[in-house]
């Protein structure tokens, strides 16, 4: 089904960056019993494959605590890629799915206020051609979210962000040999 | 994780440190040090304090598609005559639920959820989700696509 195939090194390199991050090549390459060459040109191979994404996560808390909320919006159906393309450029908004079935855009965002995300919902949302309705509602309690599974890669370009910094990362991994966290 | 009354504030020394590695997760300390004209030690205490309070975790992110997850779910759940987070907590120890909140609205809880094909939801996944007590109903939407998909703020548990 999927044309992405990655080997049991693949995934065994994957599985230990899931514990951490910042483990080194050289660490990596010590417990896998291999050489830290063939760490790098690994992981080098996934982020340019864009499957994989090195970066930092702050608690919302750090950002003064705003509130997650799903935007389920129903449109023309001919207009669906051009709104979410619209609506992608949204600061707020954090993603923007294509949906089929409940909604035809399902938005996520972080907003500030409740009264920002209702002044979003309906003066820069409901107001755009092809939509005829938008649904919010708001997160109360995150029970779980797995943020190591992401979208990283984009078949289509819709002028939505798009990883662009991914290349400076393998340059700037380039020369290193060091270790990342290690002195 | 430290409780929410003494949640540790990022100063500009640590914002900058945390711009550097949103960036790219995997920039060593030495890097970090030499473009904020710091010391590596500086770094390393800098580092460790935003990750042990919770503030901070460098995360390596996999693509869905790098798992073979070929299908993702955006699920509302309606819940009666059980606590919504009796069964939120239930959703989330499904490995293929990804994330589930509670919400305010018609339904009680968004769920995402990922799938190597439409095989596998027919073959038990949306038969495991939809088995657990207290949902009532489920309103599935399929992602088409994905036009933008941040994740670098995280949220607080």
């Amino acid at each position: 089904m999927s044309l992405v195939e990655l080997d049991d090194l693949d995934r065994r390199i994957l599985d230990l960056l899931g514990e951490d991050a910042r483990l080194s090549n050289r660490s990596i390459a010590r417990r896998l019993g291999l050489v830290e060459g063939t760490i790098r040109a690994r992981i080098k191979r996934l982020q340019q494959r864009r499957l994989l994404r090195f970066t930092a996560i702050t608690d919302n808390r750090q950002h003064g605590r705003p509130t997650l909320a799903f935007i389920g919006i129903r449109n023309d159906t001919g207009r669906t890629r051009e709104l979410a393309a619209t609506i992608a450029e949204i600061d707020e908004v954090r993603s923007v799915i294509i949906t089929l079935g409940r909604f035809n855009l399902l938005a996520v965002g972080l907003f500030p206020t409740l009264e920002s995300l209702i002044e979003l919902a309906n003066n820069r949302i409901l107001v755009l051609p092809g939509v005829t309705q938008v649904e919010t509602s708001v997160v109360v309690k995150s029970i779980k979210y797995n943020e190591r599974m992401a979208k990283i890669g984009f078949s289509v370009d819709t002028g939505a962000p798009v990883d662009a910094d991914a290349d400076a990362e393998l340059d700037s991994d380039d020369d290193e040999d060091e270790d990342q966290s290690e002195d | 994780m430290v409780a929410d009354g003494a949640v540790y504030q990022f100063d500009d020394v640590d914002r900058a440190i945390v711009a550097l590695l949103k960036d790219n997760g995997r920039i060593t300390n030495r890097d970090i040090a030499r473009k904020l004209n710091i010391t590596r030690a500086t770094v390393g205490t800098r580092i460790a304090r935003m990750t042990s309070t919770g503030a901070l975790r460098v995360v390596a992110a996999t693509d869905f598609a790098a798992y073979g997850y070929d299908v993702l779910l955006a699920i509302g759940v309606e819940v009666h005559g059980r606590p919504a987070e009796d069964v939120a907590r239930e959703l989330a120890l499904l490995p293929e639920v990804f994330a589930v909140h509670l919400v305010t609205g018609a339904r009680e809880l968004e769920i995402l959820v990922a799938a190597h094909d439409f095989g596998e939801l027919s073959n038990g996944v949306i038969d495991g989700i939809a088995g657990i007590p207290g949902i009532r109903s489920i309103d599935v939407g399929i992602a088409a696509d994905i036009v933008k998909y941040q994740f670098d703020v995280g949220i607080s548990r």
